[in-house]
């Protein structure tokens, strides 16, 4: 019983160098699902990878909504329903690509990043884990809500290095956590109300790259009334002008004023839900 | 390449000229197998790039320039490599092979190694690296598991950069491993900084530090936690945990482990010239007995250690936040400071906020303003809110969501409460304008439906009313459509209850709700706990999420509202038990309670919403139905009997007077026969008037005042229906008038205890709390 409608858009490119693309979207406007991984791992394995992540994760919630898959009772009760179906979803993901990448030598290193929101009624749901971001534009304020999980900010949060040394660190790409790796991965879950005009963006590591915050906030500005699909290739574009080494996908959401329902839909809500 | 299985054995197979023999490791960049060069007839080394690999070129690349610098360093305590290049789609390098064991396989027999051993073997170990870094090849992990000790007692270093160079120049590549190891890695290397051959001696440093003592230098819950512990936690001495260590190598090791490159030694060969020096020294002492006195320590400046960071790891890290906190905070201080305090520096009255005096003014603004005795500009950190230095979306935003959200949610309740006594009103006063048309004899739908179904030919505001009725009730409804809420429905039930106490109870005005306090145990005062408890319990049913209490109080008002229902009616005739009908009903509402219950407790989806609903409606009805069915047998008997006296009266007045115990005896087929073919046509075709006068007559004669008077147009009412109809009709009104018995006497006897203000000011309190418990308690969906 959402109060607000979601426009999503994504763009993913390739980069000026690289010969495969190993970032994977997925949008789902039925779902309410936005969706960013960035696969890692030589071959075509990060590409693979990648792709577990999304597509289980997509099917994994369309399951449960259709009831053709139970959530268990016992799994994190004191969570809400959005957030317990999200976070079953990414472990099954995880658990998908590690049993690949166990079961052959090639795709043994392979992993990747996740990230992923999804809408309750008033609230955005992110699960989060590798060095793919979400920034919430709200107010004309670029704000990056995740935190990477990459070595060079585990070290910006203890004080190690700044924010800017970071940046530029060669560490920056050594993750600490991410799908595929290990059995089990701890994920990050955030949770945030959202506001009408708002708008996230999620994206993979290439695009931030190549793009400053103070830059991405400039192009959304400058873009205000630009359609979101415009804007979301607009952004790549430029990032992958700048810069361009790496991948670069970028997921965008925007959230609109809800459209008055047909009478069928009134009906039909007014028998599902209180 | 790609097309090879990857997992198909090279054992057997023949690369370089060399026979593969046997797996010997594996790693993540590929593996080791040992091999018999077949021209040489001498057992190598052969190290296979891993196929995930073998198709990136600039891996490839690296791997191969890596292992050609490597050729070029023909070393002793260097493993030699003898050929590199790619055969049969693999990527391969030939090494010398080494009987022996790894460093840290030696530690694993002994908790430590003797001190003159380490100290032979670094010897060789740094003249090894120190070839390595004239040529500019860093190792970057150089650890116990890296050196291997031949039965010579040789040290070689092996794995020379190849896998780790991969994986650190190639910069944009991902990966979840670090370049290096955790225990062993350089403060530098860890923060991602430019290395040169001096984090190879920081590495050596902890290696000693680790065969030593038998210890790791920094141990930690996590590989990270160890990593941030080699960039800021004091540097341990291993003279603590082995105290047989003489202290020139304690100090040396931690001079090797020193944060910052510059304090180290700064080349390998400086590092075992200085071992080879103490040594000697050493020797010297022993054999002059003397100990101890000649080495001092503080004439000796190479080995003095400058700590770099005293403080403990958390210490640290809380200066260094804290300092990033004020360094944040000044610069936005800075920054804002125009658009925060425009004018505020020359206002007098924020002189006296200024805590700090001692600030020097600054000299442009001294310069620039206007007025002569410019304050200094306050601190401006008492101005800004500290930055955090992670913001949570969720701080970021409380702000706005405070200012609209909570607004709107503290009128909205005084509003609501104006607004449904206000829509009360307005339906009462419906109510009472339709009164006028309400009338003891009509059923109680039929009455409630008056206003409608009133005459058209009276030029009357009754029609008006109706149809404003109607048409507030749409709106209603309508607008709950959208919002399906407690509130609304509340106000909804509110107005519906008001228009009846208009229509039912004209006599008492709207205010007048006064000593209801004697009424409390009626049974009109009972229907409204019934209506009320009904409307929780269903409000509870009726809902998507519940918790455990919830479940529980659900459930108690269900139990709650069978009784109160039996009490509500106010029946002085017990249930007709001895009909089955009427019994399996009861059992029936029974069982539709305890699935309401079940269904409750069960409640995990929206999808389960209307069964528990449907399931206590259905419950009610029963129970109700079960409660009055005594009545409805009782006036159905009475009904019946008197119906075929009059019958037998009629047809032989006579008889009927002879054979009055007979007729108790007569089946109801006969009842029908002689109401069809006796005296219907007779009894029809008297006036209104004359027909009940008649059947008045007729109940006086066979009842002998039995029925009180009050009943009396009642009973008529429903004998015509059956000389009209027949005797099911006569049924189904006896049936209608008990069903709507408890509701009828309320109606009747609402004039005299105001049960219907009761029943309002009941609804209102618990819409009105409802509603306040929902904004207190309110669940975030």
């Amino acid at each position: 019983m959402s109060t607000f409608d979601i426009e999503f858009a994504a763009v993913t490119d390739i980069g000026k160098i690289r010969e495969k693309n190993e970032d994977s979207v997925l949008i789902s406007s039925d779902l309410g699902l936005g969706v960013v991984a960035d696969g890692m791992g030589g071959h075509s394995a990060g590409e693979i990878a990648s792709n577990i992540a999304v597509h289980v994760l997509e099917e994994t919630i369309r399951k449960v909504n259709t009831g053709a898959l139970k959530m268990p009772d016992t799994f994190l009760p004191k969570l809400d329903k959005v957030e317990r179906k999200l976070l079953m979803a990414a472990n099954l993901a995880n658990a998908a690509i590690y049993t690949t990448a166990q079961a052959s030598a090639i795709y043994k290193m392979m992993g990747t990043t996740l990230t992923g929101v999804m809408f309750d009624s008033d609230n955005a749901v992110a699960v989060h884990v590798g060095d793919s971001r979400i920034y919430l534009y709200r107010d004309k304020k670029l704000v990056q809500v995740t935190t990477d999980h990459s070595l060079a900010m585990e070290h910006v949060r203890r004080g190690l290095l700044t924010k800017a040394e970071a940046d530029k660190s060669k560490i920056q790409n050594v993750l600490t956590r991410a799908m595929g790796i290990k059995k089990n991965v701890e994920f990050d879950l955030l949770k945030f109300p959202v506001k009408i005009g708002d708008i996230m963006i999620l994206c993979s590591d290439g695009l931030y790259k190549g793009l400053t915050e103070a830059q991405m906030q400039q192009q959304l500005e400058k873009g205000s009334n630009t359609p979101l699909v415009k804007l979301c290739k607009q952004l790549v574009r430029v990032s992958n002008d700048n810069d361009g080494q790496d991948n670069i996908s970028a997921v965008m959401i925007k959230i609109l004023p809800a459209q008055p329902l047909t009478f069928g839909q009134k009906i039909k809500r007014f028998f599902t839900k209180s | 390449m790609s097309d090879k299985d990857p997992k198909e054995s090279l054992i057997g197979t023949d690369i370089s000229g060399c026979e593969v023999l046997q797996k010997v490791a594996e790693g993540g960049m590929g593996a080791v197998y040992r091999a018999r060069h077949k021209a040489l007839n001498r057992i190598v080394c052969v190290k296979i790039l891993s196929p995930a690999l073998a198709n990136d070129k600039k891996a490839v690349e690296l791997f191969l320039s890596e292992a050609r610098a490597v050729a070029e360093l023909d070393h002793p305590n260097i493993v030699n490599v003898y050929n590199v290049g790619k055969e049969r789609g693999y990527y391969f390098i030939v090494m010398s092979f080494i009987e022996g064991q790894t460093l840290s396989a030696m530690l694993k027999r002994r908790k430590v190694l003797p001190v003159n051993l380490v100290l032979d073997l670094f010897d060789g170990i740094l003249k090894g690296l120190s070839v390595a870094h004239e040529k500019g090849i860093i190792h970057r992990d150089i650890k116990p598991s890296n050196i291997l000790i031949n039965e010579e007692m040789h040290p070689k270093i092996v794995d020379f950069g190849i896998a780790k160079k991969v994986d650190k120049d190639k910069g944009t590549t991902k990966t979840t491993e670090l370049a290096g190891t955790a225990y062993f890695i350089a403060p530098e290397q860890a923060l991602g900084r430019d290395l040169d051959t001096r984090a190879d001696l920081y590495s050596i440093g902890a290696s000693m530090y680790y065969v030593l003592t038998g210890q790791f230098p920094y141990n930690g819950k996590n590989t990270i936690d160890i990593i941030q512990k080699h960039i800021n936690d004091p540097i341990p001495d291993p003279s603590k945990i082995r105290k047989d260590l003489p202290p020139w190598l304690s100090l040396a090791i931690q001079k090797l482990m020193s944060k910052d490159p510059a304090k180290r030694f700064q080349t390998a060969k400086e590092t075992y010239l200085f071992f080879q020096k103490m040594r000697a020294e050493d020797q010297l002492r022993l054999k002059s007995g003397t100990a101890g006195s000649i080495i001092d320590l503080e004439t000796d400046t190479s080995l003095k250690i400058i700590k770099d960071s005293p403080l403990s790891n958390t210490e640290s890290i809380k200066k260094k936040r804290h300092e990033a906190l004020l360094k944040d905070t000044a610069k936005e201080a800075r920054q804002s400071q125009p658009v925060l305090l425009p004018g505020l520096d020359e206002s007098p009255v924020n002189k006296p906020v200024q805590p700090q005096a001692p600030l020097p003014p600054m000299p442009q603004s001294a310069a620039q303003a206007p007025v002569p005795p410019v304050p200094p500009p306050p601190p401006a950190q008492a101005f800004v809110p500290e930055p955090e230095l992670f913001i949570q979306p969720e701080e970021v935003f409380a702000g706005n969501k405070f200012s609209v959200r909570q607004l709107v949610e503290l009128a909205w309740l005084p509003a609501l409460m104006v607004f449904s006594l206000l829509t009360s009103y307005v339906f009462f006063l419906f109510g009472k304008i339709a009164s006028v048309h309400t009338s003891p004899t009509l059923g109680f739908a039929a009455n409630l439906l008056s206003p409608i179904t009133a005459s058209q030919s009276a030029p009357n505001q009754l029609a008006v009313g109706g149809v404003c009725l109607i048409v507030l009730i749409a709106v209603f409804a309508s607008s709950s459509i959208r919002a399906f809420s407690h509130g609304t429905m509340g106000l909804l039930i509110i107005a519906f209850i008001s228009y009846m106490a208009g229509l039912f109870t004209p006599q008492v005005p709207y205010w007048d709700i006064k000593g209801i306090g004697q009424f409390l145990f009626s049974p009109e005062y009972s229907l409204c706990y019934f209506v009320v408890a009904g409307m929780w319990a269903l409000s509870l049913c009726w809902k998507a999420k519940l918790s455990k209490i919830e479940v529980f109080l659900g459930a108690a008002l269900i139990v709650l509202t069978l009784v109160l229902s039996y009490t509500a009616t106010g029946l002085s005739i017990a249930p007709n038990t001895a009909g089955a009908f009427t019994k399996w009903t009861g059992f029936l509402g029974i069982l539709f309670a305890l699935c309401a219950i079940y269904h409750l407790t069960q409640k995990t989806s929206e999808s389960t919403i209307v069964a528990p609903t449907l399931c206590l409606i259905a419950a009610i009805t029963c129970v109700w139905f079960y409660n009055t069915s005594g009545l409805a047998n009782t006036m159905n008997t009475t009904l019946k009997v008197l119906a075929s006296k009059i019958d037998a009266g009629d047809s032989s007045a006579k008889a009927a007077q002879k054979d009055l115990d007979k007729l108790g005896y007569v089946s109801a087929f006969q009842n029908q026969s002689f109401a069809s073919i006796g005296s219907v046509k007779e009894i029809n075709t008297l006036s209104p008037e004359d027909k009940y006068k008649y059947l008045d007559a007729q109940i006086t004669i066979f009842t002998k005042d039995a029925i009180p008077q009050s009943y009396r147009p009642l009973m008529i009412e429903m004998l015509s229906a059956y000389y009209l109809s027949g005797p099911s009709r006569m049924k189904l009104l006896a049936w209608d008038y008990a069903l709507g018995y408890p509701i009828h006497n309320f109606n009747q006897n609402a004039q005299n205890n105001n049960a219907y203000y009761f029943l309002l000011t009941l609804l209102y309190w618990f819409g009105v709390l409802g509603c306040a418990a929902n904004i207190v308690f309110r669940e975030e969906v």
